[in-house]
């Protein structure tokens, strides 16, 4: 029994009505899966499906450039979810041996929420995406409250260090930036463009942002100033001088649930005065906003002292 | 040396098609789906007596619809090339010469890129551009490579080479600055995979090479005569310019197919070639031959091990070969002087 979907790359493909055996070729999508707690149905996943962490242990089936297809043939999946990341030739080669195949292409943060609604849809896990995608629109509204009225911050966002390699304005994670109230100063129509370090300078960011899979490590933000205060070119920087680099999770760069995470760790680095206590994004971000103006009258002073708190580090080392 | 008889030549025909033969088994074997030599043996018997119906559906999908077709398309592009680089060795008189020598492949990447950035989600408009873009170099560096209205070796040489390095110079600035996101494919096009069927039909494409390996095989003795001196050879009757053209068109054709449904596999046009010679003697009549299977086996078997010895990742095709083309060459090398 199957029914006929199209897919969000336009593809018509007849999806099971029953799907019990389901494989992944991109990290993002392991993700999704795993956030619509279909994961017993997991039987494959791309290489380097990190998110969450349990994804680890599932059985993998290749890079998400080229997967290996007998290891797909012999998951012996009901579905394959691709995404814009992996080649046409292998949905199409996966499409010939008589494999439902189901593309997801998202440009956008919101783009990412319908994603989620979509692959629901497709394995049968509608209810479990329309909550999850709830929640995820409630902490994004919730943020968007919080930063009404605080001017974007100006960033750069390295994406490759060496060439220096930032992004430009059609990207998804450009589109992410502006949910945390920041603006990629690289105005670009090229996807990921190289530009020289006199064009930061000439740019002047508040802030460079870089994405981490140890972001979450004590000192890892620390520890990324130490090293850009000790590279020629970029200490001179403005934002290297005052300390503004933000460090957050590399999820930033995958359309999934981890996606928002990212944007709140980004919105409290670049925007501290704009929360409360905020040693734990997380834990701010589910708070009352009503707790906001009582603490208003001591946040300058934390803020201060956590910054003077990072850069002592960062002299110690 | 022994004299070179055409039951010689039967006979290290036959010896390398056992090789082939058993690396074609043992391909089918081994992947990250492991099946025993007997089911693969009972699977091939009821596919051949048409019993597909007992023929359990993974199986059949992993030995008919992945296995043997990649096994088949690694053995066409490996005899394609190997033979071409060995026509192109002759051609040029240069043992340095490989099917890409003359900018085939580049013209064929070119194609290749100009596909993926106009036409992404099209199944054949990256073999096909790539074929069109390998045809233009082939029409370009004829033109570019003639003298007095022939083909001159060392002028083809140039011409060829200039056109690859201005081509590749176009494929940087375009990979530069098209978006990384279209372009995401080329590296395993520029490396060489044979992991994405091919667009036209493998039987098609075997007759064709079939027919351009039998037009370099009619000049083969010719071939011989004109590596001893062109002058010499014409002396000896042998229409040099006719000879050459057939070469150039019919070894061009061999890359241009082979690049376009596999990417630019590296070594096994160079090397193949050198290690017949080096095996059977440099006689063209067993050279073309023993360089076409003795290509199938080097690239039959390199994808094997590409495809299951980090399995399930699976390696570019080109990294292996190169990987295992250079040292055994070395070893051939060096063992010949010692």
């Amino acid at each position: 029994m199957t029914r006929e979907v199209i897919d969000e790359t336009g593809r018509r493909v007849a999806v099971p009505v029953d799907v019990r055996r389901i494989v992944t070729l991109a990290p993002n999508l392991t993700e999704i899966v795993y956030a619509l707690r279909a994961q017993d149905r997991l039987v494959g996943v791309s290489n380097y499906s990190d998110y969450p962490a349990a994804a680890k242990a599932k059985p993998r089936v290749g890079m998400q450039l080229n997967p290996n297809l007998e290891a797909i043939v012999a998951a012996r999946p009901d579905i394959v979810l691709v995404a814009a990341v992996n080649r046409f030739e292998t949905v199409d080669a996966l499409a010939r041996l008589g494999i439902a195949v189901y593309g997801t292409d998202p440009h956008t943060v919101e783009g990412t929420l319908a994603s989620i609604e979509h692959i629901g849809g497709v394995i049968g896990a509608s209810v479990q995406a329309e909550s999850v995608v709830a929640n995820l629109r409630k902490r994004l509204d919730a943020l968007k409250a919080k930063l009404v009225g605080v001017p974007p911050a100006r960033v750069l966002f390295v994406v490759w260090q060496d060439p220096l390699t930032s992004l430009g304005t059609h990207t998804f994670i450009a589109d992410a930036l502006r949910f945390a109230d920041a603006q990629s100063v690289v105005e670009a129509k090229q996807d990921w463009p190289q530009i020289s370090l006199e064009e930061v300078v000439r740019l002047n960011p508040d802030y460079l942002v870089f994405a981490s899979g140890h972001f979450g490590d004590a000192g890892a933000r620390a520890q990324r100033l130490a090293e850009l205060r000790s590279e020629a070119g970029w200490r001179e920087l403005t934002a290297v001088r005052e300390g503004h680099v933000a460090v957050i999770s590399d999820e930033i760069n995958l359309p999934a649930p981890g996606l928002v995470d990212a944007i709140e760790q980004l919105a409290h680095q670049l925007h501290p005065n704009a929360f409360a206590q905020a040693p734990q994004p997380r834990a701010t971000a589910r708070q009352s906003p009503a707790f906001a103006p009582v603490f208003a009258a001591g946040r300058l002073h934390r803020t201060v002292s956590r910054n003077s708190c990072v850069e002592a580090n960062a002299c110690a080392r | 040396m022994r004299p070179l008889t055409p039951r010689r030549i039967a006979g290290i025909c036959l010896a390398l098609g056992a090789v082939l033969f058993v690396v074609v088994v043992f391909s089918l074997q081994v992947g990250a789906y492991p099946i025993a030599v007997s089911d693969v043996a009972l699977t091939l018997l009821r596919g051949a007596i048409g019993h597909w119906s007992s023929i359990p559906s993974s199986y059949r999908l992993i030995v008919f619809g992945l296995r043997l077709p990649r096994i088949a398309l690694g053995i066409l592009v490996g005899a394609a090339l190997s033979v071409s680089g060995a026509s192109f060795q002759a051609l040029l008189r240069n043992p340095l010469a490989d099917p890409y020598v003359l900018g085939v492949s580049s013209g064929a990447a070119l194609g290749a890129i100009l596909a993926l950035a106009w036409l992404p989600h099209t199944a054949w408009a990256m073999q096909g551009l790539a074929f069109l873009g390998a045809l233009a170099t082939i029409a370009a560096v004829y033109f570019l490579g003639r003298r007095k209205g022939q083909l001159d070796s060392t002028t083809l040489l140039l011409a060829g080479i200039i056109t690859a390095s201005f081509l590749s110079a176009i494929i940087m600035f375009l990979m530069t600055t098209v978006s990384g996101r279209d372009l995401r494919g080329m590296a395993f096009w520029l490396m060489g995979d044979l992991a994405t069927p091919p667009a036209i039909s493998l039987g098609f494409l075997f007759v064709i090479l079939l027919i351009a390996i039998g037009a370099i095989y009619t000049t083969s003795s010719d071939l011989n005569l004109i590596l001893t001196g062109e002058q010499e050879a014409h002396h000896l009757g042998v229409n040099v310019p006719r000879v050459k053209l057939v070469v150039y068109v019919s070894a061009s054709l061999l890359t241009g197919l082979a690049v376009s449904v596999s990417g630019a596999i590296g070594y096994v046009g160079l090397l193949i070639p050198h290690v017949m010679r080096m095996l059977f003697g440099s006689d063209y009549r067993v050279l073309i031959p023993a360089s076409a299977i003795g290509g199938a086996i080097a690239v039959a078997l390199a994808d094997t091990l590409a495809r299951t010895i980090v399995a399930p990742t699976e390696l570019p095709v080109g990294a292996m070969t190169a990987a295992i083309g250079a040292p055994v060459f070395i070893y051939l090398l060096r063992r010949r002087f010692a």
